[in-house]
């Protein structure tokens, strides 16, 4: 029984009654089964000539019968039929007229069928009673195959979550390590930057009349550079801080937001003729600040490189994508690009263009996809040179927002 | 009339000190300048002790103080001061290069009444310091018993 010891359910059963009744049965040697059907039938004997020897009468049939039922339940089919052998022997010889004599007469018919009678029913009672443990037993294997896999499994997800906890621990603890070079970046490397350029307009000033043309330059160009190193640092600072940062997400009507980042921008460019095509938006689900760096990134990339058209048009509008997303784009006809670097254009500091021809340290778009893979999007450029540029991004659609789509328009 | 605070600058790096103490000369914000170069030196300075034992007693009109120090940290010198009686009153300008959000939290959260990031660019620098020392030096009504000249 050590198989059951595994489930509690089993603890019970094990003591009780039922579970000496099943090791009984287990006897399977021949000659133990055969030999408890004559101890029986000898010890059903010994109690009647007993019971006979206190007077009391006609106890010697029931006594037998009954120790042929303990035979049959126990010792099985073979054995039974030996216990109703030698109790109709017995029987016929101790307790039928003539007594001491294995006579047979029609008159002890009756008795014979009686033992086999009684064996019959218990040996059918004991196969149902068979059957249904065997089923059962079968129930509790399955169950116990069920019950150990289920441990298995178990075991795997307890084994993969201690991974995972390990992981998030080891992660936690970059990006921590992150955090503190972030911070020492933008301690320690600003105050020399500082420096050079404070003293490189300290010298400009204090010895301009001293120095030719071209020491003037060379001083500016020192002026130029600490500055721009300024500036790719402060870009890059704000970079891997939209990698660390918290997101709040809630719900945001992009429609609005898109029009107050255009009002913004369009104050610098009221000298210029651009037409400005705004569709229907959605409302998504997102970090709203983040969302608007997006939204301005990507509008004031456009504003810059439609600089030198006499008319630019500027489209921001929406494409169903499915169910959950969507798809928003702003297009343009400005510069374009080719679309055999379209690989480069989301890279940190990858420029497209000369900085003579559009200024700019090349964050802008690689801030854009950290914000959008961020939110689970996507990001894609089309284009061709010359010939303008479309941005695509994908956002998840707020829930409720289902019968504003982008295609109400 | 008009009176000049007594700005006390706590840095560390020579260079920037140098600068600052241009940009505040060329205001003519310098003549009241005490300047000190770690958390340690400042928090003597402002209890009269060690070698500032024999100073003429009294606030400064404030104070500038950058984050990053040897031995006692900006930070720490802030919290002491504004956990101090005495010394609470004492406006505090933190300047640093520092634009972490995070120091920026902490700061405030210790009752700084101002926080300036150092800028690069060397006009924007002299400018930012320009305006510190016009604002809190002369425009400024400070604590009483804040250091005063008479200009």
């Amino acid at each position: 029984m050590t198989e059951l010891a595994e489930g509690p359910t089993h603890v019970a059963v094990r003591r009780s009654l039922a579970y000496w009744n099943q090791e009984f049965q287990r006897i399977h040697p021949p000659i133990l089964r055969y030999g408890f059907s004559v101890v029986s039938v000898g010890m059903a004997l010994g109690v009647a000539f007993a019971l006979q020897h206190y007077q009391f009468r006609d106890v010697e049939l029931p006594v037998l019968t009954l120790a042929i039922a303990f035979t049959t339940w126990y010792a099985g089919t073979g054995p039974s039929v030996l216990a109703v052998l030698l109790s109709s022997a017995f029987f016929d010889y101790f307790f039928i007229e003539p007594l001491y004599s294995f006579d047979i007469s029609s008159r002890d018919l009756p008795y014979f069928f009686i033992f086999v009678a009684w064996a019959v029913i218990v040996a059918s009672f004991s196969a149902v009673r068979r059957r249904v443990e065997d089923s059962l037993r079968q129930v509790r294997d399955n169950l116990q195959v069920e019950v150990e896999q289920r441990r298995l499994r178990e075991d795997e997800i307890r084994k993969l979550n201690q991974e995972l906890g390990t992981r998030a621990a080891e992660l936690e603890a970059t990006n921590k390590e992150l955090e503190s070079f972030a911070y020492s970046v933008s301690h320690d490397l600003r105050a020399p930057l500082r420096h050079m350029a404070g003293y490189s307009e300290l010298l400009q000033r204090q010895a301009s009349s001293l120095l030719d043309e071209k020491s003037q330059r060379f001083i500016q160009t020192i002026l130029d550079s600490a500055k721009r190193m300024g500036i790719l640092i402060d870009d890059l600072l704000a970079f891997s801080r939209i990698g660390r940062a918290e997101t709040k997400k809630t719900e945001v009507d992009l429609e609005p937001l898109v029009k107050e980042v255009v009002a913004e921008i369009g104050q610098d460019t009221k000298s210029r003729n651009i037409a400005w095509k705004i569709g229907a938006l959605p409302v998504c689900y997102g970090d709203r600040s983040m969302l608007r760096l997006v939204v301005v990134n990507l509008v004031s990339n456009a504003v810059k490189f439609t600089r030198m058209r006499e008319a630019a048009e500027i489209e921001i509008g929406a494409v169903e994508r499915d169910d959950n997303e969507v798809d928003l784009f702003v297009r343009d006809n400005g510069a374009g690009f080719d679309m055999r670097y379209v690989d480069k254009l989301f890279g940190v500091f990858q420029r497209l263009h000369l900085p003579e021809q559009f200024e700019g340290t090349g964050i802008g778009l690689a801030t854009v996809q950290r914000i959008i893979h961020r939110h689970g999007g996507q990001v894609r450029g089309e284009g061709a040179l010359d010939q303008g540029a479309t941005f695509y991004f994908s956002l998840p659609k707020a829930q409720q927002a289902g019968e504003r789509t982008a295609n109400a328009s | 009339m008009t009176t000049l605070g007594r700005i006390l600058i706590i840095e560390d790096d020579p260079n920037d000190l140098e600068l600052t103490l241009t940009a505040l000369t060329d205001y003519n914000l310098a003549n009241e300048v005490v300047v000190t170069r770690d958390g340690q030196q400042a928090l003597d300075y402002l209890y009269c002790r060690g070698e500032f034992s024999t100073r003429s007693t009294g606030n400064p009109a404030v104070m500038l103080l950058d984050l990053k120090l040897p031995k006692i940290g900006g930070l720490e010198v802030l919290q002491q001061i504004k956990s101090d009686e005495r010394l609470k009153m004492l406006p505090v300008v933190v300047l640093t290069s520092s634009h972490e959000e995070k120091d920026m939290m902490r700061s405030y959260s210790l009752g700084v009444n101002a926080y300036v990031v150092k800028p690069v660019d060397f006009h924007e620098f002299v400018n930012a310091v320009k305006e510190l020392g016009v604002f809190w030096a002369v425009i400024n009504e400070p604590p009483p018993g804040s250091v005063r000249k008479p200009t």
